[in-house]
């Protein structure tokens, strides 16, 4: 059966009595595949594409039969195979002929003049209503998809003229009815019905919507018995869930405010069993909205080039510890210092921003570098003005600055309206989003593991790396800290902290805890005196690593962490060394390349240090720290053309990395391309990847 | 039998109190999601198996739920999925309609029950997660009952107790009121998921059924409510609707997204007594008459509306 004829509604699709008629294509597309009546069943049956549908073929033999009248004791649809899985769902419904059907559809051209009212073209029946048959089909084949079980694709309908009212009902009633209807799938699929529904039409699900039931108070049985009469009428807590999970982030102040909110929400004690459902939704949403998740081409799919996911994938323990955080954060030059990933990123004007960088620094590193670098021309001689200026502006602030990021540090803070809270196994969950590379949704799955376990040391652990991986070096080292007091002998939380610190240049603490490691480190421990605790000194815990890297060449994990204190102390050729050693031992970590070229680029072996970036690509295409570090060594070698292009395939990667985007535009005014400014202000990708190409 | 076909996808169904050949019907188009509503009001012809249709009004946004007065023959409610209510009198043209429009619910208007013992109020229940006691010559409601914490689907009085009624929300409880109490003076959690419907049993005064999302009927004794005298599983989806018999003292009838209605007798061990299968599409509306014993009603979103007397086919 071609599509033209389930289109015009040939001979074996015809279409009787069913209230949508078949005069418009994509009506009649949506009653031949699908139908709104009693037709369905054996319509579905007709198609042979439909029926070659994997999962689906099953409903379509039984249900038939099962319809009215049959065995009650037959489960209704067979499996709820899709619904396990959303996103195997959809590319499962892509699969079948469906998907192409309505492909076809949106690929003719006349459809566009059918919807606006234009006189049709022959191969067209009349029109009456467009917008409003699209939609009556278009929910139908919503409703019906309860039926068929097969996912709503989200499909770009036209223009259907809605208004935000509209939009608000549909919204609204179709979340409560799918609740209803979809009742024994799994919360992700009703979820993934609706959003396919939202989405095609064009609709936000966004605070305001009647979001799901918070859920139950399961525990709390006798407190029902008891409270006849009294209980608390519950706050309106469905609206709030939504806003919650597309802002994501919790803010940087209480740290219990969390608790109080979530109280406010659910009651003293509402501890509702209903979130490990809801977090399912909620978890799409959330992954939507910062997108980890793009729906593309009707699939639902990760977020190419997402750091996080990245990161999980190279994730080993330690040594990932020690990352680009490292070759970055030591910055010497004006140049050097864009590598450092600010956890402030403020978007300001490019001279601003520089100094915001540097305010990380040490004061004394600053000057010494900063007229190094300058005296080296490292940036052009039109540059080093600018920098002199910015810099006397925010000498005050840096120390202010400083002073700030201490203050902040150590304490953790808790995401608000965490969906895994009551979950019966957030660690395990946290573990696998972490092994997926879903880092934000880690996060939270490992909160409430530590809500629930604060003595967990490995919920901590893992919450610290994850934070770590996902940019986050103040929350690194609060987990981080909370996991050593969990577990004070934990090595790879003492080598981490002491990695953190080395990031944010904080030396003393660093290597308190780099000391630690080899303190309680089974082998090296032995090196070890206790009396040097109290007054570290930095040669001394460089000693103490080399002795054990002479115990043990073969320990990665040793000379890595030495390749992190050299770059502490500025020893970059002793860094250098202490990679390039890690490398053979493990030379297929992606990440160590990255450090090494790291390295070189602050020594300013630039050249070198885009060798060893190349070999981190080669490793792994689509690492966009290593692109991004390519251009800053080409902008640290003035070559700043190249430099650009480096970071916009970067940022073509992965869109969000703001600290790309502020090397890009730096090098685009010393490249003296003030047009395209706008473009990197506005972010516009494509007009950017078309100017400088790869 | 005779079956009607209205243009919009069905909603609800009620049997007038003082005609038993007429009915009121609610309906909503696309599903009630979007667009407009219709309520009509529709006459069984005598003779032949043929529905008429008496008079119809036009709504702006879908019909949830319909409520014949007890007080006034020609005189209905209908809950309207603007927030709205509209009373509407079939004795007076359509021009003159609707005779009031009470706007105060926030939300969806879902579910309206006539005060059968008083006759002179009624209860709306609304996504707004409240409920309301209305009379109808007053433009304002008289109580408003908030306590569930989510959508509230169905209000019912009690038969006995002029001052008692119950509410089924989505929060998974029933919860049972006195009008003359500030507050709910009992909570049924009855079951794990979305609660759709209850009712009260006609006979027994403290027996109440509640319908839920989970498939299941549970019947419950308000004197002892923490487990449930009965529970009816068989249906294939959720359950919409459930009533009560008044003629009957066990029965109970019900109709539920996997298009059947069914009828059960909840004291016997294998409680479902009869299935009906006509629709074919959700069966989202169902009604006994009072009137005559055996008379029953259904709609469903396949824009049908099915009379038949208990124990025939519908369809035939």
């Amino acid at each position: 059966m071609s599509t033209r004829e389930l289109v015009t509604g040939g001979a074996a699709c015809a279409v009787s009595g069913s209230s949508s008629s078949s005069s418009n294509p994509l009506g009649a597309l949506a009653n031949a595949l699908i139908g709104s009546s009693s037709k369905t069943q054996e319509r579905l049956k007709e198609i042979p594409n439909a029926a070659a549908a994997t999962s689906h073929t099953q409903f379509y033999d039984d249900p038939v039969a099962a319809l009215p009248g049959s065995e009650l004791d037959h489960p209704f649809l067979q499996s709820n195979a899709q619904g396990s899985d959303f996103i195997r769902g959809f590319r499962t419904a892509h699969d079948n002929g469906l998907a192409d059907a309505w492909d076809e559809i949106q690929r003719q051209p006349h459809l566009d003049r059918v919807y606006n009212a234009a006189p049709a073209p022959p191969i067209q029946p009349t029109l009456d209503g467009p917008p409003q048959r699209v939609l009556s089909s278009f929910l139908h084949s919503f409703v019906d998809s309860s039926r068929s079980g097969i996912p709503l694709h989200p499909t770009p309908l036209p223009l259907l003229g809605l208004s935000q009212g509209d939009k608000q009902c549909i919204r609204d009633r179709s979340s409560i009815m799918a609740r209803h209807f979809f009742a024994d799938k799994s919360e992700e699929f009703i979820n993934s019905q609706v959003n396919a529904l939202l989405s095609s039409l064009e609709i936000d699900s966004d605070s305001h919507a009647k979001g799901p039931m918070p859920g139950r108070f399961r525990e709390l049985e006798d407190y029902w018995n008891e409270s006849q009469g009294i209980l608390k009428p519950g706050a309106h807590a469905a609206d709030g869930w939504v806003t919650e999970f597309s802002q994501h982030r919790a803010q940087h102040g209480d740290p219990d405010a969390w608790a109080h909110s979530f109280e406010q929400q659910h009651g003293a004690g509402g501890w509702a069993s209903e979130f490990e459902q809801n977090s399912k939704f909620l978890q799409f949403v959330s992954k939507m909205s910062r997108g980890e998740l793009i729906i593309d081409d009707n699939q639902v799919k990760p977020a190419s080039g997402s750091w996080a996911t990245e990161y999980q994938q190279q994730f080993n323990g330690g040594a990932s510890w020690a990352d680009e955080f490292v070759h970055d954060e030591v910055s010497h030059g004006p140049a050097q210092w864009v590598n450092e990933f600010a956890t402030e990123r403020e978007q300001e004007p490019v001279d601003d921003q520089w100094v915001n960088e540097f305010s990380k620094l040490h004061v004394d590193d600053w000057t010494e570098e900063f007229g190094r670098q300058v005296g080296e021309g490292a940036l052009g001689d039109s540059s080093s003005d600018n920098w002199a200026t910015a810099y006397d502006e925010f000498l005050n602030e840096q120390v202010a600055s400083k002073e700030r990021s201490d203050a902040s540090t150590g304490v953790y803070v808790f995401s608000d309206m965490n969906p895994y809270v009551g979950h019966p196994n957030p660690l395990k969950e946290g573990q696998e989003l972490f092994r997926k590379g879903l880092l934000s949704e880690a996060v939270l799955a490992l909160e409430a593991e530590v809500m629930k376990n604060p003595e967990n040391a490995e919920g901590w652990r893992l919450l610290g790396i994850t934070h770590a991986e996902n940019d986050d070096d103040q929350q690194a080292i609060a987990a981080m800290m909370r996991a050593q007091e969990a577990d004070p002998t934990n090595l790879e939380v003492l080598l981490a902290l002491g990695v953190s610190h080395t990031n944010e240049l904080e030396q003393a603490a660093a290597l308190k805890y780099l000391y630690g490691w080899l303190r309680h480190h089974p082998k090296y421990g032995t090196l070890v005196l206790p009396e040097l605790v109290d007054s570290l000194y930095y040669a001394d815990v460089a000693r103490l690593f080399n002795e054990a890297a002479q115990m043990s060449p073969e320990d990665a994990d040793v000379h890595v962490v030495l390749g992190v204190l050299y770059n502490l102390s500025r020893e970059y050729d002793k860094a250098i060394a202490s990679f390039k050693t890690a490398l053979k031992l493990q030379p297929n970590d992606y990440s160590l390349w990255n450090k090494l070229g790291a390295t070189q680029a602050n020594s300013v072996q630039s050249a070198d240090a885009i060798l060893a970036y190349q070999q981190a690509l080669d490793l792994k295409p689509n690492y966009v720290r290593a692109w991004a570090n390519m251009g800053i060594s080409y902008a640290n070698q003035g070559m700043y053309e190249d430099s650009i292009r480096y970071y916009v395939r970067a940022l073509a990667m992965n869109p969000k990395a703001d600290n790309a985007w502020q090397y890009l535009r730096i090098s685009l005014s010393c490249a003296s391309r003030n047009d395209m400014l706008e473009a990197c202000d506005s972010r516009n990708l494509e007009l950017l990847q078309k100017e400088f190409p790869l | 039998m005779p079956v009607f076909k209205t243009p919009f996808n069905g909603y609800s169904v009620k049997f007038s109190p003082f005609y038993e050949s007429r009915l009121a019907v609610a309906t909503a188009q696309n599903f009630g999601i979007l667009g407009n509503g219709r309520v009509h009001v529709i006459d069984l012809s005598p003779s032949s198996p043929v529905i008429n249709e008496l008079i119809a009004f036009d709504t702006a946004d879908g019909v949830y739920d319909v409520a014949w007065s007890e007080s006034h023959d020609s005189v209905l409610v209908a809950a309207i999925a603007d927030g709205s209510i509209k009373i509407y009198d079939t004795a007076l043209p359509p021009h003159s309609n609707p005779l009031r429009s009470l706007k105060e619910h926030a939300r969806e208007v879902h579910g309206l029950d006539y005060n059968p013992t008083r006759r002179d109020s009624f209860l709306s229940a609304s996504w707004d997660d409240s409920v309301k006691l209305w009379t109808l010559d007053r433009p304002g409601s008289l109580r408003t009952f908030r306590e569930h914490a989510y959508c509230v689907y169905s209000a019912s009085w009690n038969p006995k107790h002029a001052d008692v009624f119950a509410s089924a929300s989505g929060d998974c409880t029933v919860r049972i009121w006195d009008v003359r109490e500030p507050g709910s003076t009992m909570i049924i959690p009855g079951h794990e998921h979305e609660i759709l419907s209850c009712d009260w049993n006609k006979y027994d005064d403290c027996l109440i059924a509640s319908a839920s999302v989970d498939k299941s009927i549970k019947i419950w004794d308000v004197r002892n409510y923490r487990v449930p005298v009965s529970v009816l599983n068989g249906h294939g989806y959720a359950v919409r609707k459930i009533k009560f018999s008044p003629h009957r003292r066990n029965l109970i009838v019900s109709c539920s997204y996997d298009m059947t209605v069914c009828l059960w007798d909840f004291m016997v061990e294998d409680a479902l007594v009869g299935r009906y299968d006509h629709h074919t599409e959700f069966a989202v509306g169902v009604d006994l008459s009072v009137l005559v014993d055996g008379l029953m009603a259904s709609t469903g979103w396949d824009e049908l509306v099915y009379v038949w007397q208990q124990g025939m086919d519908p369809r035939a």
